[in-house]
């Protein structure tokens, strides 16, 4: 998976190297996975943020050009290969595959590339996971993975929100004038929620 | 897949109140049991469960797709008129999710069968997530389980990613998240989701269902302070939000949901006879229809569900042999399918269910809940599992 195993002489491990809780429960928890059963780990994931290509996590001046570099390399490695379009296209849709470029080959393979098909990658996670040990010990590590699969014809959330919430700042605006001469408007409540379910709760 | 005996760790409960999970008990009968865990090989968990749920999710979004584009299938869904735009335009802008369960009948060997899709409220999340990866680990260290034994769940870490990934593209990085009053179980649920988003990086304020407010002169939904709710988590279902007071004011206003509007499509019992007539004879698949309007007596062999319906309530089901098995529920006024029976695998008295779950696009890890009836219900017990 996505998450440095500081452990490499083990074998691939299906579950996660290390988890806590920030705010459930007495005091914050953390665990760390075995092999270290005398101290415990508290882990922050620090900010991770996604990006669309090197160029933008490099201009976003957050981590250094290697650490983007490594990040997107890595994320690279973990998308699907196909050896035809024809092959990635029946898994992840029309016009959804792409052949890398010369520089996500060579950044895949570490080599010259080769000629392969892969769905496009809509973007990459970058994050900073610190852990301190209660011994004091620090250790920074980068994660990095594609969270969503790119889908053929769908919009830019990130865009769309961006258009509604400028469209809504305008109204909003309005909204401030008409408010001071109506403050008296009023929030109904109850709209949600007066329904009884057969056990007293909705989750599945 | 075995049922193997193992010890409880001591003083396990009292850690478990430790944690947040106060609801391992539920009206006296244990709701979290580690007298025993489920034992999978890698391969068990790696080609029949984890491959096969990426498949059907892709599948299952493929039909979202489809159903979005066609008004026929919005309204054999028996979705509400009113949110048919809302559904299509959060599918169309790519309003992403962040989770989803699904339930396989799986005995070992052979395809695991897909019972449905917990798609929009999936619970029993912490208890998969979080307290049974600790489980392991102590597990292991107390010398309880070898060393050398795994678990299949990265659940908490993709919903940490997920949400960090969410975070970035809502205004000021704030996601609410909302349940209902007085249900300490889904309380907990979202109080474990608010906890990721924080780890996440994001503001994570609670509403409860109840109190949030809707005002003449505001394009969202507001807090008790009469703030804006721009986005929100809500443990809640479309089904009755669209039947509550504030349903039909929904598509007026710009508040973004989690679950996305779209995920209603997959929340409905009815995707299960859609997926069997587009996918007809797909490995994971059972064999499911529409029932007609004035339906036969159910036959043997088969098991009858209605479309909206949570925990198992108002599922009826024959088994071949013509054992008959029910249980009451409130949801009687939606409409029905029909899905082949497959049998649940049988450890002494227990039939046990594999609950997959996905987190963005990927498959990421599982429980086992398991019931001395053949219908899964809020109170089978959840137990954990491990690869070895």
């Amino acid at each position: 998976m996505s998450t440095p195993d500081n452990t490499p002489h083990l074998p691939r491990r299906k579950r996660s190297a290390r988890l806590s809780l920030a705010m459930m429960g007495a005091s914050a928890f953390g665990l760390s996975a075995c092999g270290q059963p005398e101290q415990t780990t508290d882990v922050s994931f620090d900010s991770p943020r996604s990006y669309q290509s090197v160029d933008e996590c490099v201009a976003a001046n957050v981590y250094t050009q290697s650490a983007c570099e490594d990040a997107y390399a890595s994320s690279l490695e973990q998308v699907p290969r196909y050896t035809s379009i024809e092959q990635c296209e029946a898994e992840h849709g029309e016009g959804a595959c792409v052949a890398p470029t010369e520089e996500q080959a060579q950044m895949a393979t570490g080599g010259s590339g080769g000629s392969w098909f892969m769905p496009a990658l809509m973007g990459y996670m970058v994050g900073n996971m610190m852990s301190r040990t209660s011994r004091g010990a620090t250790s920074q590590g980068l994660y990095q993975e594609p969270v969503y699969r790119n889908r053929q014809n769908q919009g830019n959330w990130n865009a769309a929100t961006n258009q509604a919430s400028q469209r809504i700042s305008q109204r909003q605006q309005t909204m401030r004038n008409q408010a001071t001469q109506n403050r008296q408007a009023t929030s109904q409540r109850s709209g949600f929620g007066s329904r009884s379910s057969a056990r007293g709760g909705w989750g599945s | 897949m075995l049922r193997i005996d193992v010890s409880e760790r001591p003083r396990w409960k009292t850690l478990a109140h430790e944690l947040g999970f106060h609801f391992h008990t539920i009206d006296g009968e244990p709701y979290w049991k580690e007298d025993a865990y489920y034992q999978f090989t890698l391969e068990q968990v790696e080609r029949d469960i984890e491959a096969p749920t990426e498949e059907l999710h892709e599948m299952c979004l493929e039909l979202v797709d489809r159903v979005c584009h066609s008004n026929a299938l919005m309204q054999r869904l028996a979705l509400p008129e009113f949110m048919w735009d809302t559904i299509h335009d959060s599918w169309k802008a790519g309003q992403p999710h962040l989770y989803g369960r699904m339930d396989f009948a799986y005995d070992g060997s052979g395809p695991a069968k897909l019972l449905e899709l917990n798609y929009d409220t999936p619970t029993s999340l912490y208890e998969a997530g979080f307290f049974q990866w600790v489980w392991l680990e102590q597990a292991i260290e107390q010398g309880l389980i070898v060393r050398h034994a795994d678990q299949y769940n990265s659940i908490q870490e993709r919903l940490i990613a997920a949400l960090a990934h969410i975070g970035q593209r809502l205004p000021e990085a704030t996601l609410h998240f909302a349940c209902i009053k007085d249900n300490l179980e889904e309380r907990a649920t979202v109080h474990y989701l608010q906890d990721m988003a924080v780890q996440a990086g994001l503001k994570a304020p609670f509403i409860h269902m109840e109190e949030i407010g809707c005002r003449a002169d505001c394009d969202y939904f507001v807090d008790l302070d009469d703030r804006p709710i721009k986005a929100l988590f809500k443990l809640y279902p479309w089904e009755v939000m669209a039947d509550d007071a504030f349903g039909e004011a929904v598509p007026q206003h710009t508040t973004h949901w989690f679950e996305p509007p779209w995920k209603a499509i997959l929340s409905n019992k009815g995707i299960l006879p859609l997926l069997w007539e587009h996918f007809e004879g797909h490995p994971n698949l059972l064999p499911a229809f529409f029932e007609e309007k004035t339906p036969t007596p159910l036959a043997p062999g088969w098991v009858r569900k209605p479309f909206f319906s949570r925990e198992g309530s108002n599922v009826e089901l024959m088994t071949p042999a013509g054992e008959r098995e029910a249980v009451d529920g409130p949801y009687i006024d939606s409409p029905w399918i029909r899905q082949a029976y497959h049998p649940m695998p049988r450890f002494g008295a227990r039939h046990a269910l594999i609950g997959s779950w996905v987190v963005g696009d990927r498959a990421c890890g599982m429980g086992v809940r398991e019931d001395v009836g053949r219908i899964t219900k809020d109170s089978s017990c959840f137990v954990p599992h491990a690869i070895v």
